[in-house]
């Protein structure tokens, strides 16, 4: 351990000072955010109501495109849930330092974008009311749900998922919490004191919450995967031309890692200058998940490649036309939009200036989370129009409810964000300050190790 | 074959004497069962080709545990450039590809050679250049490991939609190329896991004081990609399964009954034993577990490609005992002469010895 003197404990009052200001009283711009979002939110509640009390007529659904912009956006949520967890325990297992300034706000967003995605089979449903047919519960009709069928495989990824980046985000935050109660005075501290579950920083405590945080990381990893992959599934066993395809599972975990990393970037720039945060969140560290951006980009260019040439390669007529339909058909800006947000313009993190440059990453990540969005949207629709038999071919156009519904969740989800921002410390204080120690730990092995010693860390 | 180091040019005739010898081995048998060579050839690929990729992904993002292997993993370097000469050996077997007896625009003969001659060689290279910056810890390194990648995921994704996938033409599946350059890459880990015992143990007097840390990480790495590896296989498994189209699931179904054993197999080793095996600490930090668990991970691969290319391409088992334990003697070879075959000799060697020794601090 770090001897405790004097600059320690300053440095550590100042990370507990900054990230615990941003818990202070908000101004104007942060309250007209909040009415802004929350009017958004509204008006998505209100027309899901339109949707429940006039029927799913509203929307531009049909046959055969019985599934569109409601289950694009369901899949669009999930994707953006996943890099919370991916930059937690991932990076956390994989000992990427960076990690602490991102993982509490990709946290936060895996969460609050689970609540949105899971908003959507709801209102996709119309009949909200028969929700539970989906949960398996004893029924004297002896009816169950079809056990088979990947929508049922769906309903517990999901819940999993949702159970356990609560538990590792809660689980996270308790020794800041404790921080906060320490810090905030009344009614608030007594708060904080609750939520901190009795913390007291012993080492009997760390020892326990070390292994906690380390078995919940190495649960979460491999559960990101599958969450994804069962969505996938949703398409892939199916035998739609363009569904049923065995990249699928990688193709959509690399996808949702790819728009929640750009949702990631595209939340903290900003939340950095707002929360005064750049000490903490520096250059270095977006550079850093820039190149995860990149890397998922590379991935998603090398699907599209093999998904398109080998529509070509084996001779099926359906598969052939499909890619066609989708790259040249009525879908053919949309597709083009995707092409040049999700492939494109990410090669621009080759460069390290544009890496670094926090502008372009802002832009960037708003332009791969429409690329992505865009993506969704051209599978589930294209493959539905144009199936098999040309007799039942049609095409799709979303109407102004869905429209509304699609920009509402957005203002649903920053509303969230924009609470959370207020209400929790943003950053792992105590991870800062943890860090901190052992990179002064290691410089002065660096120095022993100069002067002779050897040691791997 | 201990005290055995052999000069470039020794190398090179060595080479040129093992082409001989599979060539004979390959053509001069009866025309039956020449599926083993592709078999070889392809299992061969992925490990050469993965345990350059390994140094690759370490140098790139910066991880250390390799430092003291880097050198035995970069040994495959001068063997790559062998791959081509060996891809040549292919041209005579042909029209065991379907496809041979009515061309497309992707799959005819000249271009199907043309592309992959000139992804082995390009690949081959680019393992030149990244090792060379690599051993002498130059910083372009980077750059050089991301171009090596770039064409070592092009190249496996041929050898799997080209070499293996075209075998059972019009039979598609999309994940075949990723789970090739995973597989890969799994097998460079593998190599790796095997190293840390076989190494070890012919340099006791080499600073190996970082070798546990370094052992802990590997099997750490090799337990996640045997997860990775169950995930991608069931993926690709349950989208065929699940669809049972005729003209997707008779690929299963073949195999299935023609070598249930083998089916049962190659899962069991490249995920069930890693899986289980390494599931303790203690069991991760083990030279001789993970050599144990990587040894059964390249049998689970090589068992692998034998069945997904014997159906198509019957195979003569004594061809394949024989062509892979000249191969396995051609790597050995180039393991006991890595000091003079590698680039960077002279400093680069000094820097290497270092990089073993004290890089991991």
């Amino acid at each position: 351990m770090r001897p405790e003197t004097l600059d320690n404990i300053n440095a550590s009052a100042r990370v507990e000072e900054d990230v615990l200001a941003a818990l202070g009283r908000p101004g104007w711009r942060y309250l007209a955010g909040v009415g802004l979002c929350a009017l958004l939110a509204l008006m998505l509640f209100t027309l899901w109501g339109g949707l429940i009390f006039r029927g799913l007529g509203l929307s531009g659904k049909n046959h055969p495109v019985g599934w569109a912009m409601l289950i694009t956006n369901f899949v669009f949520w999930v994707g953006i849930a996943h890099s919370g967890t991916l930059i937690s325990a991932v990076l956390f297992l994989f000992r990427a330092r960076f990690r602490t300034s991102f993982n509490r706000s990709a946290e936060a967003m895996t969460i609050f974008a689970l609540m949105v995605a899971g908003l959507f089979p709801l209102i996709h449903l119309g009949r909200v009311w028969v929700f539970y047919y989906l949960l398996p519960y004893p029924s004297e009709r002896l009816i169950w749900p079809n056990f088979r069928s990947p929508l049922v495989w769906d309903v517990f990824a999901v819940t999993t998922y949702l159970i356990v980046s609560l538990v590792f985000f809660y689980v996270g935050m308790i020794p800041d919490l404790a921080v906060a109660r320490r810090r905030l005075p009344g009614v608030r501290g007594r708060i904080y004191g609750l939520l901190s579950l009795g913390w007291q920083g012993t080492l009997r405590q760390w020892r326990h919450y070390g292994r906690l945080y380390l078995f919940l990381a190495a649960f979460a990893t491999p559960l990101v995967a599958s969450v994804h992959s069962i969505v996938s599934w949703d398409f892939a066993v199916s035998i739609v031309p363009g569904w049923h395809t065995t990249i699928f599972a990688p193709y959509f975990v690399a996808g949702a890692i790819f728009s929640g990393t750009a949702m990631v970037i595209t939340l903290t720039i900003p939340m950095r200058r707002w929360l005064r945060l750049e000490p903490y969140i520096t250059v270095d560290h977006f550079e850093a998940i820039a190149k995860i951006l990149l890397f998922t980009s590379l991935i998603i260019t090398y699907t599209y490649l093999v998904e398109h040439g080998l529509s070509l390669y084996g001779g099926n007529p359906f598969e052939r036309d499909q890619y066609l339909y989708r790259a040249l058909g009525d879908y053919r800006p949309l597709f083009a939009v995707m092409v040049i947000c999700n492939s494109l313009l990410p090669l621009t993190m080759f460069i390290r200036r544009l890496r670094r440059s926090l502008a372009w990453l802002f832009i960037l990540g708003i332009l791969v989370n429409i690329g992505m969005w865009l993506e969704r949207f051209v599978i589930i629709t294209a493959s539905l129009a144009r199936d098999y038999d040309p007799y039942a071919w049609g095409s799709y156009n979303f109407s102004v409810v869905e429209f509304g519904i699609t920009i509402g969740s957005f203002g649903l989800f920053f509303l969230l964000f924009l609470l959370f921002a207020r209400l929790l410390p943003v950053l792992a204080v105590t991870e800062i300050k943890q860090g901190a120690e052992e990179r002064h730990e290691e410089a002065g092995m660096q120095g022993a190790s100069e002067r002779g010693s050897e040691a791997y860390p | 074959m201990s005290g055995v180091s052999l000069s470039r040019s020794g190398f090179l005739l060595v080479l040129a004497l093992a082409a001989a010898a599979l060539a004979l081995l390959e053509h001069g048998g009866p025309a039956a069962g020449r599926g083993a060579f592709l078999v070889t050839l392809v299992f061969w690929t992925s490990i050469a080709q993965g345990s350059v990729a390994v140094v690759a992904v370490t140098d790139l993002t910066g991880a250390r545990w390799s430092a003291p292997l880097r050198r035995e993993l970069l040994a495959a370097v001068p063997l790559l450039p062998f791959l081509p000469l060996l891809f040549l050996l292919l041209w005579p077997l042909s029209d065991l590809y379907p496809w041979a007896a009515a061309p497309t625009a992707w799959l005819n003969r000249p271009f199907f050679l043309a592309r992959n001659l000139a992804l082995l060689a390009a690949t081959a290279g680019a393992a030149q250049l990244f090792a060379r910056r690599s051993l002498r810890r130059d910083p372009a390194r980077v750059r050089f490991a991301i171009a090596y990648l770039l064409l070592y995921v092009t190249c496996q994704s041929l050898v799997a939609f080209d070499w293996v996938m075209s075998l059972s033409y019009p039979w598609v599946s999309t994940m075949f190329g990723a789970y090739f350059f995973v597989e890969a890459l799994y097998a460079g880990l593998a190599l790796a896991g095997m190293l840390f015992l076989l190494s070890g143990r012919r340099r006791p007097g080499e600073a190996t004081a970082a070798w546990p840390a370094a052992r802990r990480d590997a099997g750490l790495l090799l337990f996640g990609f045997s997860i990775l590896w169950g995930g991608l296989f069931f993926a690709q498994f349950l989208v065929i399964w699940y669809g049972n189209l005729p003209e997707e699931v008779r690929f299963i179904a073949v195999r299935l009954s023609a070598s249930p054993e083998l089916c049962a197999f190659f899962p069991a080793a490249c995920f069930a034993v890693p899986f289980l095996a390494l599931l303790s600490a203690r069991a991760k930090g083990s030279a001789a577990v993970l050599c144990a668990v990587s040894l059964s991970v390249l049998l689970g691969l090589l068992a692998e490609k034998l069945l997904f290319i014997h159906p198509a391409a019957p195979v003569r088992f004594g061809g394949l005992l024989a062509e892979n334990a000249l191969l396995l003697a051609l790597w050995l070879l180039a393991m006991r002469s890595r000091e003079r075959l590698l680039p960077g000799d002279g400093e680069g060697n000094a820097a290497g010895r270092e990089g073993r020794s004290g890089e991991g601090c």
